[in-house]
């Protein structure tokens, strides 16, 4: 039973370029063609006296209608630098990126507002650039924000255990560095939306591409003036969203423009507009020195990780927040003694940062595997071998690490076995020796990763808050309300098989409905879906099933405890035949409900409406203060083939082994680790956003920013391992990130294992041909 | 990606105001003639406002991009549905090939398997499936792309392309055609209407081997195309293009000639190859660093040569 | 320009009044109701918008409206029978070939092309992955949809089609 799959094969979707309203306009960004520039003036009246245009909003309307953007998450009590900015959706005073939004063009119809755009003239003073991490950093850099002291939007520093303690141990120290080159998520669909001001109610209503409705509806409330409970906030079938889609910000001059022309006004972001002034995952630098024994026990970790975060602009906070992840992860899935991390995040002149599938979770995970693996060639271990060594076992249960994390469930060396076993690893060894005598280059990879889910961060709009309902209507069907937002991922068939299974009903009586602001919570991130808002839907369902065969048991004269629920009936269990459907049960329910038939005294508990709304909180998180509440475990295997001559990469084989606690549905699960491993090795070998050096975006489309085909995704291995998790309703665990994690990683891993001869290391990604050509050239010793 | 756009270069307005995601199509009068008289008179009639067009693959994303602006209406001039532009002929000598041939009719055609399948090997790794059953074989070279990859093959093939005009018929050896990225011979009131290649030869073999960032549906960071011919087990003639290594695909003279007369052995290859990379002197851009377009260039010019002979035994 | 354009649509012999610089993409979901043709890059990078004209998968974007006159256009809207969804679409959702759904339309088109012209021929992985290059996915990696086409050709092959 797949409704939403089968509404949207027909053509029934309706995704936020499908609205269509009543007298609505339709609204075109302008965007600075330079990447930092004061804005000395912008003439609109060219574009004003295009016919078909109504208005044109810039940024002295913006600063004069709404307030700036609101903060999102603010840790300066903690006394680590915490930089936050002033600003407005569209700015008044300079630009701070290539692309951002000058003005906005509402028009009766898109292409004229695309003419009008042309016709605004906006006069600029280029001013020089922090355009990278480096230039940002230097003394006396161009700075971002005139009212910092520099670009360096946040310091913070961790010491989990004992670092010290753990580098006296050591019997040997291993420095590691490591980049990631910028990337983002670019979901086929860009961002779009309808906002309708309604003058009467002073009311706004917005449809859209909205992953986080609750979190938009309190930003945009904040940002316009508006009270909240004025706002709502409703989502659309989401063309993907990779947390590209959890921030509302152009959203709000959408918004403006429709209390300014009292109209609904529409905007749909161009592609190229996604890519420039979108959302885009940080650029990264991991300098660290890790110690162990000479037997491969792993002790500690002194690193400091930099990041280029882009400007500040859009989710205050949010992007100094995501270094925490960062510098908590590198723990994964081993035993410590200590780790001293440092993470410093830099504002430059490049767009945004956003939580792009594993939100800084990733960073520490990609690093501490490659350094593993490198500790591993030093000791002339085998990748299996070090981790097997340093696993977390089974019996240790719930484990908590030294930074907080309270390791729920797992069998770390089983995963990894069926791996190995999946892959034949003995085989591909072999053959890679075999080939090597006929120039040809394979390569194996291994890593082994955690995933942190379910996210609950204190001081931040991700503090982790849920909401969900269920609820029986008087004919028998049932409605299932929650904050988790489809957005591909499978919310509906998971959602409904979970009432469906605790309901005794047919998924086709479930009905999962549509996410609005209506619901608190903040929406599937951070891989928290299977871990919060399904654990709610299940828990509501729980407290329904105890109404219904309470009433049930009151309605037949049995106790409760002899009500079967099945297959859309109820009967009493000593007697199958006298069942009735939910259908009739509903309807005595909401409208017989008189005292003959049910128990008084459930009628003043009201425990015949059968309607429960509830909420659901991690059983970890309050105590431990770790952030996150079900660590899902996978490994991945890669063998690769290179082209030594043109640095070409091709994928020979892919094996992904997990355990993300109970499935709810297979397909489900294998479809995101699918398309997360084909992200993931997307980033790996071709993904790179670049700017140059006048801080245009040079990836600004498909042609070029080079995300894979049918042709370069791989067959791909999967086998499932079931270790429910004690901590979530149902005993599952987030997983939707962990793909992507370990297949960028292995593949890395796998080239410079295909490079070994070379002595290469293979620490920048993308590993495109062009580096690896590069590499090998240097490590060869040969000119051009 | 290809398009058939003669001439007009005049009307290109190259400034970028302001960063726009995706910008209107300009006004337009749509015109589909059927004979080469209808089109050469309105290509004449409307002058400057004239463009000509086949699958617009490229044409519309220009406007898009911002990388052509009009401040006029525009009198478009479709020419793909001129069944006279459609046809592949192919005599004992010489295949002739419309202008608005698809690619993928190239793909699919016996006549362009049998007489020039470098070309066939060529669109295979072109575009995707989509763009190749629009865009079209004039288009690809009107548009003058140093990337463009039906070119090689044809360079390597001693293509001449087939200009109309008011005054007539003008023939123009492929290698003349190109001026710099974007521009050609072809000037206003010109029309490119067909491409001729003489037809490969019982003594030949020819080979096209592409490299990009990715495998599928790429911009090639260099392309490159050889054609060789041998009697007596010596090269008789060489033929050697690159694509994406200079403001024009071109052809290398000097490793050509330093190939034919020789035997193919893997020493001869090799330099010829080093030869190939030391002649050109690509940019560095967004898809490739000069280092390794000349690094990329001798090995596929080295591995396109030892296909040939492959092929040749 | 405004012009009246004739051709089928779905089918359905239809006429419109469109404008000159108008795409094929912008006609079809703005006057002809085909909203599964989804709009994105609007440069042909992408396959969203793929449909079939004349039988032959192209993106919507990047045709001009006024050349399909007289031509037959197919869109996924097309496939649909007395509100049937067609086994090939049956095939995605069973396979889950769909996961956000805003590729899908296009890929349907792709691979309904690609099955007709197969006939008896078994698909490869190789010939599905390739020719489905041009139809771009973040989703689903590719696996469950080269299975779903796949699927759909055995129940072609098994007389389940139109």
């Amino acid at each position: 039973m797949k409704k939403r799959e089968e509404r949207l094969i027909l053509g029934k979707g309706q995704y936020a370029d499908d609205l269509e309203f009543f007298n609505m306009a339709h609204l075109v960004f302008v965007g600075s063609p330079h990447a930092h520039a004061k804005i000395v003036s912008i003439d609109i009246e060219k574009a004003l006296a295009l016919p078909g245009v109504i208005t044109v909003i810039t940024g002295k309307e913006v600063a004069a209608h709404t307030r700036p953007l609101p903060v999102q998450a603010n840790f300066t009590s903690k006394g680590w630098t915490w930089r936050l900015a002033d600003v407005y959706a569209i700015p008044a005073d300079k630009v701070r990126w290539h692309g951002e939004p000058v003005a906005a063009v509402v028009a009766e119809d898109e292409e004229t507002a695309r003419r009008a755009a042309d016709l605004v003239e906006v006069a600029y003073e280029v001013l020089p650039l922090a355009g990278d991490l480096r230039t940002a950093l230097a003394p006396g850099a161009p700075k971002v924000y005139d009212d910092w002291e520099d670009n360096k939007q946040v310091h913070l520093v961790f010491d989990f255990g004992d670092p010290e303690k753990a580098f006296d141990m050591a019997d040997q120290v291993l420095q590691v560095t490591n980049r990631e080159g910028r990337v983002t998520g670019v979901p086929i669909e860009p961002r779009g939306c309808v906002g309708m001001y309604d003058t009467k109610n002073d009311t706004l209503e917005m449809w859209g591409s909205f992953q986080t409705p609750f979190l938009s509806r309190h930003n945009i409330a904040a940002t316009l003036g508006v009270p909240e409970a004025k706002v709502k906030i409703n989502a659309v079938d989401i063309g993907g969203a990779f947390g590209l889609k959890i921030h509302a910000w152009k959203e709000n001059v959408v918004a403006l423009a429709s209390k300014l022309t009292g109209r609904p006004v529409k905007w749909m972001e161009p592609h190229r507009d996604f890519m420039a002034t979108g959302p885009h995952q940080r650029d990264v630098f991991w300098d660290g020195k890790i110690a162990f024994k000479n037997d491969g026990t792993l002790l500690g970790l002194k690193a400091t990780v930099f990041h280029d975060l882009g400007v500040e602009s859009t989710n205050k906070g949010i992007a100094a927040l995501s270094i925490f992840p960062a510098c908590s992860s590198p723990t994964n899935m081993y035993k410590w003694v200590g780790m001293h991390v440092e993470g410093i995040g830099t504002v430059t002149n490049k767009s945004f940062y956003c939580a792009y599938r594993g939100y800084g979770k990733d960073k520490g995970i990609k690093f501490i595997e490659a350094a593993i693996n490198q500790v591993a060639k030093k000791l002339h271990m085998t990748p299996e071998a070090i981790r097997m060594k340093n696993f977390i076992q089974p019996h240790e249960f719930p484990y908590h690490q030294i930074n907080n994390y309270v390791l729920d469930s797992g069998d770390y060396p089983a995963v990894l076995n069926k791996a190995m076993e999946m892959a034949d690893l003995a085989f591909f060894r072999k053959r890679k020796k075999a080939l090597a005598g006929q120039g040809r280059y394979l390569g194996i990879g291994l890593v082994t990763a955690i995933e942190p889910a379910g996210v609950a961060v204190p001081n931040c709009q991700m503090g982790g808050i849920t909401e969900a309902r269920v609820l029986i209507t008087p004919d028998g069907s049932v409605e299932v309300h929650s904050d988790r937002t489809e957005i591909g991922q499978g919310v509906e068939i998971s959602h409904a098989t979970i009432v469906a299974d605790i309901l005794g009903m047919d998924m086709a009586h479930i009905h999962v409905k549509r996410v609005t602001s209506d619901f608190i919570g903040q929406g599937p991130l951070s891989s928290r879906g299977a871990v919060y808002p399904a654990s709610a839907v299940a828990k509501a369902a729980k407290l329904l099933r105890k109404k219904v065969v309470q009433c049930a048991g009151s309605l037949m004269k049995i106790p409760a405890d002899q009500v079967v629920l099945e297959k859309g009936f109820l009967y009493p269990a000593s007697a199958p035949e006298k069942k009735i459907s939910y259908a009739q049960f509903a309807d005595k329910m909401f409208f017989f409900p008189g005292p003959r038939g049910l128990d008084p005294e459930i009628l003043k508990a009201h425990d015949h409406l059968l309607d429960v709304t509830t909420t659901w909180y991690s059983p970890t998180t309050p105590e431990s203060g770790s952030s996150y509440t079900s660590f899902c475990v996978s490994a991945d295997i890669a063998v690769v083939e290179l082209d030594i001559d043109t640095g070409v990469t091709q994928i020979v084989k892919y094996v992904h082994v997990h355990d993300a606690g109970t499935i709810i549905n297979a397909q489900v699960v294998d479809g995101q680790i699918q398309g997360g491993i084909v992200q993931g090795i997307g980033e790996a070998l071709y993904e790179g956003l670049n700017y140059d050096e006048n801080g245009q975006l040079m990836n600004t489309s498909f042609s070029n920013y080079l995300i894979p085909t049918s042709v370069e995704a791989p067959d791909i291995q999967i086998a499932h391992l079931e270790t429910p998790s004690p901590f979530s309703e149902t005993g599952s665990k987030g997983m939707g990130e962990a793909p992507i994690i370990g297949a960028k990683a292995v593949i890395l891993d796998a080239i410079e294992d295909a490079l070994s001869e070379f002595g290469i290391r293979v620490n920048d990604a993308p590993a495109t041909p062009e580096k690896v050509r590069k590499w090998i050239r240097q490590a060869s010793g040969q000119n051009e | 990606m290809p398009d058939n756009s003669a001439g007009n270069n005049a009307m290109e307005n190259s400034v970028m105001k302001n960063f726009i995601g995706s910008r209107a199509m300009p006004d337009l009068v749509y015109h589909s003639p059927k004979e080469i008289s209808d089109l050469l008179s309105m290509v004449d009639a409307h002058g400057t406002s004239a463009r000509v067009v086949a699958g617009c693959t490229d044409f519309i994303p220009s406007v898009r991009t911002g990388r052509w602006c009009f401040d006029q209406e525009l009198n478009l001039i479709d020419i793909s549905k001129m069944p006279v532009l459609n046809q592949i002929e192919k005599t004992d000598d010489v295949l002739k090939i419309g202008a608005s041939v698809s690619l993928t009719r190239i793909l699919e055609s016996p006549e362009i398997k049998e007489g020039c399948p470098v070309l066939a090997q060529a669109v295979a790794q072109m575009a995707s499936l989509q763009v190749r059953n629009t865009a079209t074989m004039g288009g690809n070279i009107c548009m003058a792309s140093p990337a463009a990859d039906t070119v090689p093959p044809l360079l390597v093939s001693d293509a001449w392309v087939i200009i109309q005009d008011a005054q007539g018929e003008h023939k123009v050896l492929l290698t003349d055609f190109f001026k710099g990225p974007g521009r050609s011979v072809l000037t206003s009131g010109q029309v490119l209407t067909h491409i001729c290649i003489p037809v490969k030869k019982a003594n030949e073999a020819a080979w096209f081997q592409k490299i990009g960032t990715r495998t599928a549906v790429i911009i090639s960071v260099v392309s490159a195309a050889v054609r060789v011919t041998i009697s007596n087990g010596v090269c008789d003639t060489a033929r050697i293009a690159l694509g994406s290594v200079a403001p024009t695909p071109v052809r290398v003279a000097e490793a050509e000639q330093f190939l034919e007369g020789k035997p193919l052995d893997d020493q001869v290859i090799a330099e010829c190859a080093r030869m190939a990379a030391q002649a050109i002197s690509p940019i560095s851009d967004l898809r490739s660093s000069k280092e390794y377009r000349k690094d990329v260039a001798r090995t596929l010019v080295k591995r396109s040569i030892l296909a040939c002979r492959e092929a040749l035994k | 320009m405004k012009m009246p354009l004739t051709f089928m649509l779905n089918n359905q012999q239809t006429t419109l009044e469109i404008d000159a610089r108008q795409t094929l993409l912008e006609v079809l979901r703005n006057q002809g109701g085909m909203t599964s043709v989804h709009r994105s890059c609007e440069e042909g990078e992408c396959g969203a918008c793929t449909v079939l004209l004349n039988d032959e998968p192209v993106n919507a974007c990047l045709v001009l409206a006024a050349s399909v006159q007289g031509a037959s256009v197919l869109t996924s809207e097309g496939l649909v029978k007395n509100g049937k969804p067609h086994p090939l679409m049956k095939a995605f959702t069973d396979e889950l070939g769909i996961q956000c759904g805003f590729c899908t339309p296009g890929m349907l088109m792709n691979a309904y092309a690609l099955i007709n012209r197969a006939g008896d021929n078994l698909l490869t992985d190789q010939v599905i992955r390739k020719t489905l290059e041009g139809n771009l996915c973040r989703c689903t990696g590719y696996v469950n949809i080269i299975k779903s086409v796949h699927t759909a050709q055995k129940a072609k092959l098994a007389g389940e089609w139109w």
